[in-house]
């Protein structure tokens, strides 16, 4: 027991006090925290409304039409108090339509005329109502979120202008094609929490990714540190002392706590700033209406403890697996090829948990909560999305220790002929004999 | 030798069809230097390896401190292998203090007794940087260190003394004594005889995987007999070739160009010799008749050995 809490220090320490680890554990809540308020910033960003002039080469109703729906654009919805656009309505007949035109192209985009500059020119004619083509000559064409908003705006003032000509009542018509817009809201231990849809897919997605990343880079960590006492023959002196089973665990302990540490203060620091989330947002100006509006999910207390929980559980199973990877190999370069099953196994957890998210409490969820290989990706995203109950919880937390304890015996067979074996990379079938032999 | 430290007893290794070490009897007694000699290849680190449970033998039983080797013993035991290693992100003195803790030494005695070992190394100021900074020698004395620190009853050192230099290798050399000295058991392992010579008490000389010679330094030597000469040239060292060549004088040379060590032919004397070698018109500044050195020793018995048809290896 000594000598595991020898060699789990040993890990733990070298570790966390290197650059990169110190880097890695301030940026991801730095960027975390960026990400929170980034959007608050942009929403309160101070941006003129660009200026829009609808030229009427044959005036009518369609360009006042467009005038007045432009003016009503608002670039927030929630409190509606910042303009889109300014829009002037510029009337031209034919003989002057050219010269007018001209001098507004003139003005677009020229800095130098202050207020009177352009930004873009909207021309409507006669034939628009029938072809339903608007010209629209601008510095931002290239902006294709500001076309479409463009077009969003204009389309039903075409087909209010046509309904009316036809002799239908415009506003009948449009009542009758409203879309249903659909709510929705998280419902979580009985109480509706007020929580979106996109939130919750939200923060399986980042929960997802974190797991990922988590476990492969921690797990290749412990594969190169094996390789690395392999190959400088530390091996050899710490063997005579410390029994292989020994330092396996308190290799795969001491990097699994760095682990945990850095996951822990990412996965922290999201918990307080969801939580937080209307006061942090009014810190910086923003109203709890505007943040209602984001997709900004909460991580509960015991979903963070589940993350961690089954974090720990996988990663043990998988590092476990990549030091019998690094324990068969003489070199960090033999080892790319050989961990390839064990990160299909990682990738394969991924793409379940992806698979499940149309369906998060279905029958084919609930089987993939079960496997152990899956189950650190799959449980805790299930209960991201909803509260299981506990029997399910359970189940999940028993398969996974049983599977985790197979894959650790596993490995430690491999491992402690495979560290003090040299020469060519072993076969399956000597690894085989490994395990075999007493 | 009524209760020796190492006990090996008939042991072999076979890898993948050749024979590393065979038919292999040894015993190390408490107490003072033992020296196992050999050129590259001849089974050395196998040996020292299977005495320390790295790999296990395909025949026979190793016994060390009257018990099959076990983890158990690692306390009592210190270890520098022939292929060093560190961990080279780490500081000195910190790995120092990790490598007492797996020998069941509390940290804060690892951490005082690493000081004053780094101190007397000469490493000290070396304690808070990290092992990759060190040069090569530094690496080899801080792992020394290591092996040290517990203050074991044995110390199995493999090869101790390749590639550092000659001050660094006395400062070792008079650990090693010192350690000697205060009644513990150093097993060491080099093809450096003349090291070998003024260090051990007794050694055993192994080639090609199996023992030549076994047992104390000067037993050897007197079994062998006072049947050497050692020459040295001033002039005319050519001449003197036709008497060395001649089989009813010498037996063999080992020439070291302006000296030589010879083994008398059987039947010859010094004096004959000598007469020869007068009369032929060799210079010389120097003939005596000595004790063989452990080096004419090795050469001829590890010569002899090579030269013997070697059995094919059966696994």
């Amino acid at each position: 027991m000594r000598n595991v809490v020898a060699i789990m220090r040993r890990e733990f320490m070298t570790r966390v006090r290197t650059r990169a680890f110190v880097i890695g554990t301030v940026i991801g809540p730095l960027l975390m925290a960026v990400l929170f308020i980034l959007p608050i910033m942009l929403e309160r960003r101070q941006t003129a409304p660009k200026h829009v002039v609808v030229l009427d080469a044959d005036p009518g109703p369609l360009g006042e039409l467009f005038a007045g729906r432009l003016r009503g654009e608002m670039r927030d919805t929630v409190t509606r108090t910042r303009p889109r656009y300014r829009v002037d309505h510029v009337e031209a007949a034919a003989q002057r339509y050219q010269a007018v035109r001209d001098s507004l192209v003139a003005l677009t985009g020229l800095r130098s005329a202050g207020a009177a500059a352009v930004d873009g020119i909207l021309v409507v004619n006669d034939s628009t109502l029938a072809t339903g083509d608007v010209e629209y000559v601008g510095v931002n064409v290239g902006s294709p979120g500001e076309m479409a908003a463009l077009r969003r705006a204009l389309s039903p003032m075409v087909v209010q202008a046509r309904l009316a000509n036809a002799g239908v009542d415009p506003s009948l018509v449009m009542q009758s094609l409203r879309p249903i817009e659909l709510q929705t809201f998280k419902v979580s231990e009985g109480r509706v929490t007020g929580e979106t849809g996109e939130a919750s897919f939200l923060l399986a997605y980042i929960m997802s990714m974190m797991l990922y990343f988590a476990l492969l880079l921690y797990g290749m960590t412990v594969m190169s540190s094996v390789v690395e006492e392999k190959t400088s023959r530390i091996m050899e002196v710490l063997v005579s002392s410390v029994s292989p089973f020994e330092m396996l665990l308190g290799k795969v302990l001491g990097v699994g706590g760095v682990a945990l540490l850095q996951l822990g203060l990412w996965a922290g620091t999201a918990m307080v700033l969801t939580t937080f989330k209307t006061q942090l947002a009014g810190a910086f100006g923003a109203s709890p209406a505007a943040v209602a509006n984001f997709a900004i999910p909460t991580v509960t207390p015991d979903l963070f403890v589940v993350f961690l929980l089954f974090f720990t559980l996988g990663f043990i199973f998988y590092s476990a697996a990549y030091a019998a990877v690094g324990s068969m190999c003489n070199s960090v370069m033999e080892t790319q090829q050989a961990q390839t099953p064990v990160t299909i196994f990682i990738a394969a957890g991924l793409i379940c948990m992806f698979a499940l998210l149309s369906e998060p409490a279905g029958t084919l969820a609930r089987v993939l909560s079960l496997v152990p290989f899956v189950a650190p990706f799959v449980t805790p995203v299930r209960y991201a999305f909803s509260p299981l109950p506990w029997t399910e919880l359970l189940g999940s937390i028993t398969a996974m220790v049983l599977g985790m304890l197979a894959v650790v015996w596993l490995a430690s067979r491999i491992y402690r002929i495979g560290i003090l074996s040299y020469g060519k990379k072993a076969t399956l079938r000597e690894v085989a004999r490994w395990v075999r032999e007493g | 030798m009524s209760d020796p430290v190492i006990l090996v007893d008939r042991i072999a290794k076979r890898f993948s069809g050749h024979v590393a070490v065979q038919d292999l009897t040894m015993a190390v007694p408490r107490g003072g230097i033992f020296g196992l000699l050999g050129p590259n290849g001849a089974g050395k680190t196998t040996t020292i390896r299977m005495i320390m449970n790295i790999l296990t033998p395909d025949e026979g039983r190793i016994a060390v401190f009257g018990r099959p080797a076990s983890r158990d013993l690692s306390a009592r035991i210190g270890f520098l292998p022939e292929e060093r290693g560190l961990y080279k992100k780490m500081g000195v003195l910190e790995h120092l203090v990790f490598l007492g803790e797996t020998k069941g030494l509390r940290r804060s005695d690892a951490r005082a007794r690493g000081r004053a070992w780094l101190d007397r190394l000469g490493l000290d100021g070396w304690a808070d940087r990290k092992v990759e900074d060190l040069s090569k020698g530094m690496q080899q004395k801080v792992q020394f260190i290591g092996a040290l620190l517990h203050e074991p009853e044995l110390v199995v050192l493999d090869e101790p003394f390749s590639g550092l230099d000659p001050v660094n290798a006395k400062v070792m050399k008079d650990v090693v004594v010192d350690i000697a000295r205060g009644g513990r058991t150093v097993l060491f392992s080099t093809h450096i005889m003349d090291q070998a010579e003024r260090m051990c008490d007794r050694i055993v000389i192994m080639a090609r995987g199996r023992k030549v010679v076994d047992g104390a330094v000067a037993d050897i030597k007197r079994e062998v007999g006072s049947r050497h000469v050692r020459l040295t040239f001033t002039r005319d060292r050519d001449k003197a070739r036709r008497v060395l060549d001649d089989r009813t004088l010498v037996a063999h040379v080992d020439d070291n160009g302006a000296s030589a060590e010879l083994e008398l032919a059987d039947g010859a004397s010094g004096d004959r010799l000598l007469e020869a070698l007068v009369r032929a018109g060799a210079g010389l500044s120097h003939f005596a008749v000595v004790e063989p050195s452990l080096e004419s020793i090795f050469i001829s018995k590890v010569g002899a050995a090579s030269a013997a048809p070697v059995e094919a290896a059966h696994a």
